[in-house]
C-alpha cells in the first residue's frame, strides 16, 4: 500500500493538479469561471464578508440577543434572510464551501499542519487586523471580493476606487506591521 | 560564507517575506539564508522576490506543510 502512495506522490499529474501551487494566471482564470457560475446560478455577484455579519447576527440570536432594531439589519430583505436561517442562506453555503474546499485541497497536497501561536503579540495583531478588516468591509459595503472583484467584473467604477484605497491601506498597514508587530 | 536562519514558522503573509528582506540586507555576498516557513503563500512570494533580485533559491519540503527556502546572496 505504501508503495502505491509513494508512486502517486511522484506522479506528474498528481503534482501538477494537487501538489504544486497553480500559477497566478491559472488561479485567475479558475476564479473567473467560478464567479461567473456563482452569478449565473444564484443571481447575485460573489461576496464573502457580508455573510460574516449574518453569522454574527445568528450567533447573537443564539445567546438571546436581538438585532431587529439594528440599522444594518433593518431592511425587510435582511430580516427575511435572518429569519430563513443559515441553512437557507446561499452566501453561507459559499463560505462553507471555501472552508471545506481549502481543507480538502491542503489534505490532497499533504500539507496540512496545525500552526503554533508564536506570541501574544501575534494574537493581538491578528485580532486587531481581523476586527479592522471586518469593520472596514462593512463600512465600505464589501470586502476585496464583493467590493473589488465582483464590482470590477460587473464593470463598476466603484471597484477601481476600492482598489486604489486598498493599496493605500495595505501600504500603511504593512508599515505599521513592521513597526509594531515584527 | 556564513549561514543564517530565520524562523517564520506560524507566521502569515507578509511577515515571512519582510523578515527575509530585513535579514538579507544585513548579509554579505555569498552568505546563505535558510527561511523556515509553514505558510504556503510564502513559498511563492519569497522565492519570487529572491529570484527577481538575482539570488539563488532552492525550496525543500521538510515536513507536511513545512518548507525551508535556501537563498544564497549573490550581490
Amino acid at each position: 500500500m505504501k508503495a502505491f502512495w509513494d508512486k502517486v506522490s511522484k506522479n506528474h499529474y498528481y503534482k501538477m493538479i494537487f501538489k504544486n501551487p497553480f500559477t497566478y494566471v491559472t488561479g485567475a482564470v479558475l476564479l473567473s469561471i467560478f464567479q461567473i457560475a456563482i452569478f449565473a446560478s444564484t443571481g447575485s455577484p460573489w461576496g464573502v464578508s457580508g455573510t460574516f455579519a449574518n453569522w454574527g447576527a445568528w450567533l447573537y440570536r443564539l445567546v438571546g440577543g436581538n438585532v431587529d432594531k439594528w440599522y444594518y439589519f433593518s431592511s425587510e430583505g435582511a430580516q427575511a434572510t435572518l429569519n430563513n436561517g443559515i441553512l437557507n442562506h446561499t452566501g453561507s453555503w459559499l463560505n462553507f464551501g471555501i472552508i471545506a474546499g481549502a481543507l480538502v485541497a491542503v489534505l490532497l497536497a499533504s500539507q496540512f499542519k496545525f500552526k503554533k501561536i508564536k506570541s501574544l503579540k501575534q494574537v493581538v495583531a491578528a485580532t486587531l487586523g481581523g476586527l479592522l478588516m471586518g469593520y472596514g468591509a462593512r463600512l465600505a459595503g464589501g470586502c476585496n471580493i464583493g467590493a473589488l472583484y465582483s464590482s470590477i467584473a460587473s464593470l463598476s467604477l466603484s471597484g477601481w476606487v476600492f482598489a486604489v484605497f486598498l493599496f493605500i491601506g495595505a501600504f500603511f498597514g504593512s508599515k505599521l506591521l513592521a513597526k509594531y508587530f515584527m | 560564507m556564513a549561514e543564517f536562519t530565520v524562523d517564520c514558522l506560524g507566521e502569515a503573509c507578509p511577515v515571512p517575506l519582510m523578515k527575509v528582506q530585513k535579514q538579507m540586507e544585513k548579509m554579505a555576498v555569498g552568505d546563505v539564508l535558510i527561511a523556515q516557513i509553514d505558510h504556503s503563500c510564502a513559498m511563492k512570494n519569497i522565492p519570487e522576490w529572491a529570484r527577481n533580485n538575482g539570488h539563488n533559491v532552492e525550496i525543500e519540503e521538510v515536513d507536511d506543510g513545512e518548507w525551508e527556502i535556501v537563498i544564497e546572496k549573490t550581490k
